[in-house]
């Protein structure tokens, strides 16, 4: 499931700065788990990471493990530097998650070509270090 | 709801607006930047430094405040003032909210302004500036994904997937207000280009190209807000202030994330309108945030002017051009006169008005439209309805 990143060996990385609502999220993710918050009240899943539900407005929540699959909802391709010491170009797509239809995630694709639109996708981690890895999306049949 | 937002419609008006030159380096701070446009704007208007008893600003960390530019003025302590954190998307909440305080009768002259060296100090492009401080920004930048440009190019390819809005329809915008601007003597860019120009132009996020970018500028403008009453007695011809609404939206990485061809102005345009008591059908004139080309093609859809899904061809059909349907971004936008944020198309549609735009002057002007960015980056936007008075 993990891949080594050729932008991250080959640019600088802007690593996340988490806050006290993402912090454990980004841990669970560190452990390679796919996870969403779900509302204890409601059902209702939600990302990013807050306290309450927006729902229901219920403060009970818990992690859910959630198919980690979405689809193509855009993409770029980055062509001029915007950070430093990158190595462009590159492409970031925007996926909209299936088991949270009204939630999108970011992510960067190394295929050779460009994604498709509503191109089915699945993650995967990208490994940086011990208290880091990120997920980055892939063509679902792969 | 109508009751009340009909005592604020045409209560308050703009009476007078100043610039410093736009460029690439001003080689002066923000604070001279404001103080010089402030002062213009005053003086555009006839009123002398001591009349002023409000100012009002946006700004993300890059700009003089209030606090230093009344001083530095040697202003009177103000009865009101605004300090806005905030980009494009808040510029026209900052005349709005102007506007609200002199109808209620809190200030009675407020000078609106925004200053930045946003070429020669802190570029928008996010090329070497730190990151904003949005609890988002973690999901994104680790992905090299950090710039206004690379956003709206993300949901310009959507709604090119959507519609099929084609580079062509960009480009067509793009040339459409470099022509425009061939008549303005304030643009920074003035030499006419064509569609081989644009689609010959390099990529910086494809499907953007550097022509579908605004200029990273260095200036300032700044606008004298007082009652319609007072400003019938000044110089110049008053603009009164129809409508000014903002709010509206989620951010686009939130929970609720919708269809993201749509945006903020889509829920904010019919309190506009109703506040005005006028239409898409009444504006004559139209000043839209151009952040980038799509921002321009996405508002006309959001605000009412063809139907969803219609504004690429709308724009290749040469309704926005001088002389169509609805002249937009007569001065050239922020494509090609320059980029103050937000607030050189609110001075640009009180010229309208004034039917003071030599050129560029759309004949008998009467209702303008002007709006800030539209809600992609952070959620909420604004907009006003500027009237003859």
């Amino acid at each position: 499931m993990s891949e080594r990143s050729e932008r991250i060996s080959g640019r600088g990385l802007i690593r996340p700065i988490p806050d006290r609502d993402s912090a454990a999220w980004w841990a669970r993710t560190a452990r390679h788990e796919f996870v969403l918050q779900g509302c204890d009240a409601c059902g209702t899943l939600r990302f990013p990471a807050r306290v309450y539900c927006h729902a229901c407005r219920s403060r009970d929540w818990s992690w859910r493990p959630v198919e980690p699959t979405g689809t193509i909802e855009s993409w770029i391709v980055t062509h001029q530097p915007f950070t430093p010491g990158a190595a462009t170009p590159y492409v970031v797509v925007m996926v909209r998650l299936t088991a949270a239809p009204d939630c999108v995630m970011y992510g960067n694709w190394y295929r050779d070509r460009e994604p498709h639109p509503g191109e089915p996708v699945q993650a995967s981690f990208t490994y940086v270090d011990e208290e880091l890895s990120l997920i980055n999306w892939r063509p679902g049949s792969e | 709801m109508t009751k009340r937002l009909l005592g604020f419609r045409d209560r308050a008006a703009v009476a007078g607006v100043g610039y410093t030159a736009f460029s690439k380096d001003s080689e002066v701070s923000t604070l001279t930047l404001a103080c010089e446009a402030v002062l213009a704007a005053l003086d555009d208007a006839g009123l002398e430094p001591g009349d002023v008893d409000g100012l009002a600003t946006h700004r993300v960390g890059d700009s003089a405040p209030p606090s230093l530019v009344g001083p530095a003025l040697g202003l009177r302590p103000p009865s009101w003032y605004l300090d806005q954190f905030g980009g494009g998307s808040v510029s026209h909440s900052v005349v709005g909210q102007a506007a609200l305080a002199v109808a209620s009768g809190v200030a009675e002259t407020v000078v609106c302004y925004r200053a930045i060296n946003a070429r020669s100090e802190f570029r928008m492009g996010g090329t070497g500036r730190p990151l904003p401080a949005s609890p988002e920004v973690q999901y994104q930048a680790p992905y090299g994904y950090v710039a206004p440009p690379q956003m709206y190019a993300m949901y310009a390819r959507a709604h090119m997937t959507k519609y099929g809005t084609k580079a062509e329809h960009f480009g067509q915008l793009a040339v459409t207000q470099r022509a425009n601007a061939t008549k303005n003597p304030r643009a920074l860019m003035r030499t006419p280009i064509t569609l081989d120009d644009y689609l010959g132009s390099r990529w910086i996020a494809e499907p953007f190209r550097l022509l579908d970018c605004c200029l990273e500028t260095d200036g300032a403008c700044a606008l004298v807000v007082t009652t319609a009453e007072r400003a019938r007695d000044l110089r110049r011809p008053p603009v009164l202030i129809s409508a000014a609404a903002w709010g509206g939206g989620h951010s686009h990485l939130s929970s609720g994330s919708g269809d993201v061809t749509v945006t903020s102005a889509a829920e904010l345009a019919p309190r506009l309108y109703g506040m005005a008591g006028a239409g898409p059908r009444d504006i004559d004139v139209a000043q839209i945030y151009d952040c980038f080309t799509y921002s321009v093609i996405v508002q006309l859809e959001d605000y009412g002017f063809c139907a969803k899904g219609e504004g690429g061809p709308y724009v290749a059909e040469g309704h926005t051009a001088l002389g169509g349907r609805l002249p937009v971004n007569t001065h050239g936008g922020f494509l090609s006169e320059g980029y103050v944020h937000g607030i050189n198309h609110i001075a640009e549609a009180v010229s309208q008005l004034r039917g003071d735009a030599g050129d560029r002057q759309t004949p008998g002007a009467e209702v303008a439209l002007s709006t800030a960015q539209p809600g992609y980056v952070l959620a909420a936007t604004s907009a006003l309805i500027l009237r003859k008075g």
